[in-house]
């Protein structure tokens, strides 16, 4: 009887779907009809027709307008996902990836107030890719050089994130010919991510699963890869190897921080275009999700990320088709995860 | 690092051939004669929940009374809306399922609801609350009332009333919504008692009770006596006050029950008139060109203001009351910010004979003498 | 300034009732070799359950005690998925956290604004009037002087009773309860469900002591600063009434300047509480990571 994390760390994870297809899809359409069934019962008991709601609801994520919206709310948090599950491959928790898209877009936008034209975009991804990093880099810094573990301080970094970004958006970076809000000027045309051919979408969702294939090819065919899952398994073991574990640790975060940076700056440049105070919607916390979600497998966590965006948009009709509490979408999300959390993984038995 | 680099320069590729990101900027396609004609449907998104007890809360009233007006119309509501894209795409789910008149309701919306109206001209898309500061869009338009003429005369019933000479002000974050009533607040408290301080407190939350009370309590322990606030849940300032025996000034609605003996007076919402008018209005084909095309801005000076002045409690005595009437009837030609008006430091910001109009007050951005508390320097 | 001072510990006490309950909660489950970032979940839960039962019952005790019922439910919920079902436990608390706030966002909207009896501060004969500390200690509602027996009783109970013992053998050496024929899962699952109920005491205390309201998500993140709180407090009891109240004071800061006009930025005053705790954290540095439970640092490193 110990913590779960042993097993699933140790062994590449990417070995274990392929045990058995037919009992995984069993296991999962099981859980999932548990969770339905239960969000059902709640639903009854706010005076709400299940069928009919949770109908209206699948049937309103089919429209084109919504699969653009799927799409669009997907990308970032394709990228802070991406930001789980690298550092979780080395065996560090990444609990601040809403804090590291909040910087990742306060630097973006930083750039933006200073460079413009053609170099500005790039610029602003880059900048906001090392701020991520920089925001990350604090908690793994901690981790390496006294010891203290990065889930906490990620965690309470996210706060302080929110706190800079409030700072700067109410004082100095306030855009001065607005309206008094709290927001820095919006971006110019050329500092914005372009759309994808004639639709809503913007690049982002390009650079999100460009990323996520990156950071697939790296954990599974790099030596780089390689060594992070075996610092990940046996951190000590690894040192005894003379593997550089404390380098390998600081390098995973770093990059999981710029990758959620980089989040936090195509949902900027993207679709926002303004720092404002209520940027991220939990964009990180529900990309942790999702990468869990994934058990922290790069591609099976972009499905998550779409899944969980889908989950969002379609939970808008729960409130403007059958007038329910906005809340219930997360009770909705909240079920399916313990579903899939609880219920769908192959286990030994204990 | 290296990677990093890599990473970077890998993703910028495929940047190059696709369309520039003009969303929300530009009014593409035809503009319509007539937007919001002939709806069968009204959309109402609100950024918290639609019963706060407050802010939200008033605005559902609101959004109800459209329905009542408009057994015909469909009302549909959203609330918990944030104040970024996800308003766009919840306006456009309204918009798909018929409403051709959207309200969004609360100061952040305005960028999603400006991007709305650019995509949809035959769409009426009223903000409440914020400034168009460009060219105001043929379909879109901006409301609000006079928040702080109402405070002002608050102001007065608690110069009236406090012992002290220390007024106290719970807010959330210095928004200029917020600024304009602290300082209308103090104006008011001063035209009767020109002693009289405000001392403003900030919880950096439109809703965290807990917050709240530790602002509240400091407060009372400074001997402040009268306490009013600025957020979007009212109950915990109010209980506090009461509890402690001083005397609450109201802020959204009628809060008189849970604070039986120390409530003075308040301000608080009377939106189903005017969104009726607007719904109105559209429905009519008439919105283009309409006053509500544009910063509709409405107070005593130009008529029936949404936001009212709450009854009063049982210790507002006559001569309180007739200071409050005269004041009132000052405001059909006068401002509460009409001049002279000094900031902390002394500086006169609006010269003496000087009545400034809604816009200037609504770009204030620095507390009047008499007001305890730092704004951020932007 | 002395009198500022008095404010600030005032304030600090008041403030950090509720997030020394929740950080008490939190130190049962650790200690027992689970962590549950639901505690968010719980406090809410507790707030509602405390608020509405107080509003039905016309008793803030009743209250209090749905508080409790109602955050070791959902702490249940926390411990099925982790001990049974062998979820992840960060993935799994987070999810529970949006469970809770879910669940009391639908079901709290009817007592917005409701009016509701509550705890007021009751003077304690005697130590009140002590210089200071009466004032600070001992003009509170009485849910906070409870708390003040909380840690000390934590303390000794898992220090010298059997079931301390249990439970924290649980979370240093499971297999030796294996030996002696105790099931661990079922030690640390009580573990997480009391910790769940401690975090519903410390929700109720918030609403129906400190602000005497309830709207959703009121616990504002409090829950997640006593999982941080625990390990700056190395696991020990007296150390999280310490922590939870230098927190209180870090968040009692910013009203008690404010008030007096004193003025400094309101951001950087936001971000304080956590920066000295992160502070504090890289201080103790190693000393938090030896400290931890056996079964703990596994999920930790």
């Amino acid at each position: 009887m110990t913590t779960q994390l042993t097993p699933d760390r140790v062994a590449s994870p990417l070995l274990a779907p392929k045990s058995g297809f037919g009992p995984a899809l069993a296991r999962w359409v099981g859980a999932l009809a548990g969770a339905i069934a239960i969000f059902s019962i709640l639903l009854l008991t706010k005076g709400a027709d299940p069928i009919a709601t949770l109908v209206d609801m699948v049937v309103s994520t089919t429209t084109g307008a919504s699969i653009e919206q799927i799409v669009i709310k997907a990308a970032p948090l394709v990228l802070a996902a991406m930001a789980v599950v690298l550092p979780a491959r080395a065996g560090l928790a990444n609990v601040g990836g809403e804090g590291q898209v909040i910087i990742g877009a306060v630097a973006g936008a930083g750039v933006g107030l200073v460079v413009s034209g053609p170099a500005a975009l790039p610029l602003m991804l880059i900048g906001g890719a090392l701020g991520g990093a920089l925001w990350a880099g604090l908690a793994v810094a901690l981790r390496v050089t006294v010891g203290v573990n990065e889930a906490v301080t990620t965690l309470l970094l996210n706060y302080v994130a929110l706190d800079v970004m409030l700072y700067l958006i109410y004082e100095p970076w306030k855009d001065a010919n607005g309206s008094g809000q709290p927001a820095t000027p919006p971006l110019a045309i050329e500092q914005r991510l372009p759309l994808v051919g004639g639709t809503a979408v913007h690049m982002g969702i390009v650079l999100a699963l460009v990323a996520a294939a990156a950071v697939w090819l790296t954990l599974r065919h790099t030596s780089f890869g390689f060594r992070l899952s075996v610092v990940g398994g046996n951190p000590e073991a690894a040192r005894r190897a003379g593997l550089p574990v404390a380098r390998l640790l600081v390098t995973a975060m770093l990059l999981g921080g710029a990758l959620a940076g980089l989040a936090g700056v195509i949902h900027l440049a993207g679709i926002e275009f303004k720092l404002r105070p209520g940027l991220t919607t939990n964009i990180g916390y529900i990309a942790f999700l999702a990468a869990w979600l994934a058990r922290h497998n790069p591609l099976p966590a972009v499905a998550a990320a779409f899944m969980l965006a889908a989950i969002t948009v379609g939970g808008d009709s729960l409130q403007l088709d059958s007038g329910l509490p906005a809340a219930t979408v997360n009770v909705l999300m909240a079920l399916i995860l313990l579903a899939v959390l609880g219920w769908t993984a192959k286990r030994s038995t204990s | 690092m290296r990677k990093l680099a890599a990473l970077a320069a890998l993703l910028t590729v495929p940047l190059i051939a696709c369309s520039a990101n003009t969303t929300g900027t530009a009014t593409t396609g035809t503009t319509s004669a007539s937007p919001g004609k002939d709806s069968t449907a009204v959309g109402f998104i609100f950024v918290g929940p639609k019963d706060d007890f407050g802010y939200n809360q008033a605005a559902y009233q609101g959004s109800q009374e459209v329905a009542k007006a408009y057994p015909n119309l469909e009302v549909i509501t959203a609330e918990n809306v944030p104040e970024d894209d996800n308003a766009a795409r919840v306006m456009n789910s309204m918009i798909a399922k018929g409403a051709k008149i959207i309200f969004a309701t609360s100061y952040g919306h305005l960028d999603a609801a400006l991007k709305v109206a650019a995509e949809h001209p035959d769409v009426a898309v009223v903000q409440q609350g914020n400034l168009i500061t460009t060219a105001v869009p043929k379909n879109a338009g901006t409301f609000f009332g006079t928040v702080y003429e109402p405070v002002y005369l608050a102001g007065i019933a608690a110069g009236k009333a406090t012992k002290s000479g220390k007024l106290g002000y719970v807010y959330a974050f210095p928004i200029t919504q917020t600024i304009d009533n602290i300082n209308a607040f103090e104006l008011g408290a001063q035209s009767v008692n020109p002693a009289a301080q405000t001392f403003a407190v900030s919880t950096s939350s439109w809703c965290d009770p807990a917050k709240q009370a530790e602002a509240a309590a400091n407060l009372l322990k400074q001997g402040v006596d009268v306490i009013t606030q600025h957020q979007d849940c009212t109950a915990t300032v109010i209980k506090a006050t009461e509890a402690a025996g001083a005397f609450t000034v109201g802020y959204h609605a009628d809060a008189s029950a849970i604070a039986p003996k120390g409530w003075l007076t308040g301000s608080q919402w009377n939106w189903g008139p005017l969104y009726t008018d607007i719904v109105k209005t559209a429905l009519g084909g008439g919105f283009t060109g309409s006053k509500y095309n544009d910063n509709f801005r409405v107070g005593y000076r130009t008529g029936e203001n949404p936001f009212v002045q709450s009854p009063y409690g049982p210790l507002v005595d006559a001569e309180t009351k007739a200071a409050i009437e005269k004041a009132r009837d000052l405001l059909k030609t006068s401002s509460p910010f009409a001049g002279p008006v000094t900031d902390q430091e002394g500086k006169v910001r609006i010269p003496a004979g000087t009545v400034p109009d809604y816009t200037t007050i609504e770009k204030i951005d620095y507390f009047v003498a008499g007001v305890v508390g730092t704004l951020p320097k932007s | 300034m002395s009198d500022l001072v008095v404010d600030v510990l005032t304030g600090a006490v008041r403030g950090g009732t509720a997030i020394m309950f929740a950080a008490l909660g939190e130190t049962l489950a650790e200690r027992a070799g689970v962590v549950n970032l639901g505690t968010e979940g719980s406090m809410l839960v507790g707030a509602l359950a405390g608020y509405a039962v107080a509003a039905e019952t016309g008793t803030p005790w009743a209250g209090l005690a749905a508080g409790l019922v109602a955050g070791g439910l959902l702490a249940l919920v926390h411990a099925v998925m982790v001990v049974w079902r062998r979820a992840d436990q960060f993935a799994t608390g987070l999810t529970v956290m949006f469970l809770g706030l879910g669940l009391t966002s639908l079901f709290g909207a009817a007592y917005v604004g409701r009016a509701a009896p509550g705890f007021d501060p009751v003077a304690v004969p005697l130590l009140s009037d002590l210089p200071v500390l009466g004032e600070v200690l001992f003009h509170h509602d009485p849910v906070t002087y409870l708390s003040f027996a909380a840690a000390p009783l934590m303390w000794w109970w898992l220090r010298g009773t059997r079931g301390g013992l249990l439970l924290r053998t649980a979370g240093e050496r499971a297999d030796v309860l294996h030996v002696h024929g105790y099931r661990p899962g079922l030690i640390r699952g009580a573990a997480v469900v009391a910790g769940g109920a401690l975090a519903g005491v410390g929700g109720a205390q918030l609403a129906t002591a400190y602000a005497h309201a309830w709207f959703e998500g009121m616990t504002a993140g409090r829950g997640f600063i006593a999982v941080a709180l625990v390990i700056f407090a190395v696991w020990r009891p007296l150390w999280v009434m310490a922590g939870s109240y230098l927190f209180g004071a870090a968040l009692a800061l910013a009203p008690a300047l404010q008030a007096r006009g004193l003025s400094l930025n309101q951001f950087a005053l936001d971000a304080l509480p956590f920066l000295i705790t992160l502070a504090i954290l890289a201080i103790l540095g190693r000393r938090t990571l030896r400290a931890a439970p056996e079964e703990l640092r596994r999920v930790f490193t």
